[in-house]
């Protein structure tokens, strides 16, 4: 099998929570990455194998479902790489992890595989559990039964996982024979479905029977059928007057009927009395009143802690990296490329690296959560809430994850199986404040309302996150009523055992997540940002010199030499093409409060918002990262942050005179960025999760026409004080 | 005329009764997927703080249902 030289693949399937994702972890460590999934636009986390021998081979975890009858668009990922040898995943064996401790459970997808007939490994998962609760199991009677390998393995402690990885290797280099695979093993076909099997095995080019009925049953969807398939499989099951339905429950029905007797004979439960642990948490958890409340107290602590803990790490990144760009600026000659790395690259960077503590800290937070169970519970208690709004109770999980990046928050939308729950979810979750907009607000709110007290600004701040999450709301319900889908809208939801979250999926989760971000959103703002000073440093032929001596001439000995530079650096920017640019569009945003300037900002952050203050930065002609500033800045309050840059705005001002940064102006540009659709690389994911451009386009113009309008309307209501 | 099955909405909560059938065929196939069967018994263990939805143990496994999902399951009276 391995002859060909191309490396083996592997899949791994099991039902939600069977821990799948646990084991590959185990399996694969760091040595994973997420792909992307050509044709289906999806995600599949595959990582490298390496077995006792030296084999390598690839591991694919496929989304966790209950059956190759799926309802959502994770779960028909899983149907459409099984039914399809062509698929670049389909794989060359199967590892099948069950949770052993509700084995009657996690039969049904199994038996399913074993009738597809690819090589098969049944892993029973959570044997520490079981040995807990007092289970035995007797595997060698299902290795009897159905004959392939099984091995009680735990996911959490690492037991027989080597074992696993030998079993397994095993199994690969068995030379298959030819025969085998083709015909169902399990369940015995009904005369109709012998028929619809034998039409779809005599017209297409499928040898087993059981891929055959698939194919029959959801010819309706499967993306790689050619229109001509299509239409034969069409054909064959409007003659056969096939119902697959009401064929797939009966299945179903059967094959529970078969291996339920099998299970009780493998399994033996000691008798429990009274409830478990999980019961009397879930008393409180999905209480009637202390559900909603301890909910609400807990997304509050995670936004304080998101709050304070920039207060923290992000004194310490921007300490690091002024200091590199002290260090380099020091040692470096005063040329073209020094200014580049200086004033370009570096504060790009950094505007990277300050969301890494304040994304990682999301993540971790966020996946806890997830990784006890209480995500669940949330989706439970809040489903009729969401539903309100044209959602879905898993939206709010998007929701909560939209509060640290769009982008993955998205992405995790696939288990909702309404398209249009889902399309609203993917719709309205950029509204959410993500982690970075909080930068943007630190330097915004000071200067709306420099005078006030620390806890006004606070207090703004925590309105901004209600601000965003009313919009999509507000959104959400407008979509409502809009759009309309016969998609069935399911609930359904397995509410899992609590358990102390496993550290290592935690960190791997954030690790993944992070690495994400910095990769994704990195790659835009350093382009931005390089970009950014190449406007801003070149222009029409000799503008910049003649700005320059200009000033120089005018304003010699009224000015400090430090002054005059910073006057020089002014003049240069606005006769540079970025000042071109910003020009250009200032009668189009001069109704919001803003100039040219702002302009220019505003322009770069549609790529990214959280270029905003290392634009700022540059067009105010500070070396952004000074170490002086940001040493000093370190110990300060958050609202306190920023300050050479925040003087520099106060003092701005129009060219009759009136000041730019008024307290309208300040709120206008906080409204603006917490409504505008300003990052790429949502855009992109929302291109890729709803299969075409016209969404994100769609996305872009309302959000952004939204930000304009309610930036106007503040403007204009506001003092300009 | 008298109805011969209860649903999950009838049931008092902590109380549990036997699945006889599960109707509508597009959810039948996602419920019994998840181990709702005819023939398993079926308790209440509370409704959503909110409505609209409950929690439900079949089994030994959790669930959570709307009420439209939770009404295709026929219980025993
Ligand atoms: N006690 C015990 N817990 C485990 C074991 N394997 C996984 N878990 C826990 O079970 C829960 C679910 O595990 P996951 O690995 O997320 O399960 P999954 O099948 O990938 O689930 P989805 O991500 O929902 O598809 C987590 O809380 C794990 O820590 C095990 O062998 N023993």
């Amino acid at each position: 099998m391995s002859d060909s030289g191309k490396p083996l693949k592997i899949a791994l399937l099991g039902n939600p929570n069977s821990g799948k994702s646990t084991v590959f972890n185990q399996l694969t460590g760091l040595r994973q990455k997420t792909g992307n999934f050509p044709g289906v636009t999806v995600d599949v986390k595959e990582g490298r194998l390496r077995f006792p021998s030296g084999l390598e081979a690839r591991l694919i975890d496929l989304p966790g479902t209950y059956s190759l009858y799926p309802t959502s668009s994770d779960e028909k990922i899983v149907t459409a790489v099984l039914t399809n040898p062509a698929d670049p995943f389909y794989p060359d064996a199967l590892v099948y992890i069950a949770d052993v401790t509700h084995l009657d459970k996690h039969m049904l997808l199994f038996t399913q595989l074993l009738d597809l007939g690819l090589p098969l490994l049944l892993a029973l998962n959570m044997s520490d559990s079981a040995a807990e609760q007092g289970i035995k199991v007797n595997t060698a009677r299902l290795v009897a039964q159905f004959r392939i390998p099984v091995i009680s393995i735990s996911g959490r402690t690492g037991e027989n996982i080597q074992k696993l990885l030998h079993e397994l290797e095993k199994l690969i280099r068995n030379e298959p024979d030819a025969s085998a695979g083709s015909e169902m093993v399990f369940y015995p076909l009904r005369e109709q479905e012998k028929q619809v099997v034998d039409a779809v095995r005599h017209n297409l080019p499928i040898g087993n029977a059981y891929c055959a009925l698939l194919l029959a049953h959801h010819h309706g969807w499967l993306p790689f059928l050619k229109k001509q398939e299509r239409e034969t499989l069409s054909a064959i099951v409007e003659t056969k007057d096939f119902q697959s339905l009401r064929a797939q429950v009966d299945e179903t029905l059967d094959r529970y009927d078969r291996f339920t007797p099998i299970v009780r004979k493998t399994i033996q439960q000691p008798f429990v009395s009274g409830g478990t642990a999980t019961d009397h948490i879930d008393a409180v958890l999905t209480h009637r009143l202390f559900g909603p409340l301890i909910f609400f107290g807990v997304m509050l602590m995670v936004f304080m802690a998101i709050f304070f803990g920039y207060d923290t790490t992000g004194g310490w990144v921007e300490n690091a990296t002024g200091v590199l760009v002290d260090a380099v600026g020091n040692n470096m000659t005063d040329n073209w490329f020094s200014s580049l790395l200086v004033k370009g690259v570096l504060p790009g960077l950094q505007g990277v690296l300050v969301f890494v503590p304040q994304i990682a800290l999301l993540f971790l937070l966020i996946s806890i959560l997830e990784e006890v169970g209480y995500m669940a519970r949330a989706v439970f208690i809040f489903d009729k809430t969401m539903r309100r709004f044209g959602m879905n109770g898993r939206s709010i999980v998007a929701l909560i994850g939209g509060g640290a990046c769009a982008v993955p928050a998205i992405m995790g939308t696939r288990t909702i199986s309404n398209w249009k729950e889902r399309l609203i979810t993917v719709m309205v979750t950029p509204f959410i404040s993500c982690s970075a907009r909080i930068p943007v607000y630190l330097v915004l709110i000071p200067v709306a309302l420099p005078l006030s007290t620390w806890w006004t600004k606070a207090l703004i701040f925590g309105g901004m996150y209600f601000f965003g999450l009313g919009a999509a709301l507000g959104a959400a319900y407008v979509f409502k009523k809009i759009l309309r889908t016969s998609d069935p809208s399911f609930l359904a939801l397995e509410l899992p055992e609590y358990r102390m979250p496993h550290w290592k999926n935690v960190w791997l989760t954030v690790w993944e997540k992070v690495k994400a971000f910095v990769a994704g959103a990195g790659k835009i703002i350093f382009m931005i940002s390089i970009a950014l000073w190449i406007l801003g440093n070149s222009g029409p032929e000799g503008a910049l010199d003649n700005a320059e001596s200009r000033v120089r001439t005018e304003m010699s000995g009224s000015l400090t030499p430090e002054e005059l530079n910073d006057r020089v650096a002014a003049k240069r920017l606005e006769a540079s093409y970025a000042g071109i640019i910003g020009k250009g569009i200032e009668p189009a945003i001069r109704p919001l409060g803003y100039d040219w300037k702002i302009g220019i900002a505003l322009l770069s952050s549609f790529a990214a918002r959280e270029v905003f203050n290392g634009t700022m930065y540059t067009i105010y002609s500070l070396e952004s990262v000074g170490a002086r500033e940001e040493v000093e800045a370190s110990n300060q309050r958050p609202f306190e942050r920023y300050g050479r840059l925040r003087r520099q705005m106060t003092d701005d001002r129009f060219e009759n005179g009136d000041r730019v940064y008024t307290l309208a102006t300040g709120i206008s540009l906080l409204v603006f960025y917490a409504l505008a659709m300003q990052c790429m690389s949502t855009l992109a994911v929302v291109r890729r999760e709803t299969g075409n451009w016209k969404w994100p386009i769609f996305q872009f113009l309302f959000m952004s026409g939204l930000a304009y309008f309610f930036a106007w309307l503040v403007y204009t209501l506001l003092p300009k004080v | 005329m008298q109805r011969r099955y209860r649903t999950i909405a009838d049931l008092k909560q902590h109380e549990s009764a036997l699945a006889i059938a599960v109707t509508d065929p597009a959810l039948a196939g996602k419920l019994t997927a998840m181990g709702v069967l005819p023939g398993t018994l079926i308790e209440l263990v509370r409704p959503a703080p909110f409505g609209n939805a409950f929690y439900i143990k079949v089994d030994g496994i959790r669930l959570a249902l709307r009420e439209e999902e939770a009404a295709c399951i026929l219980l025993e009276l």
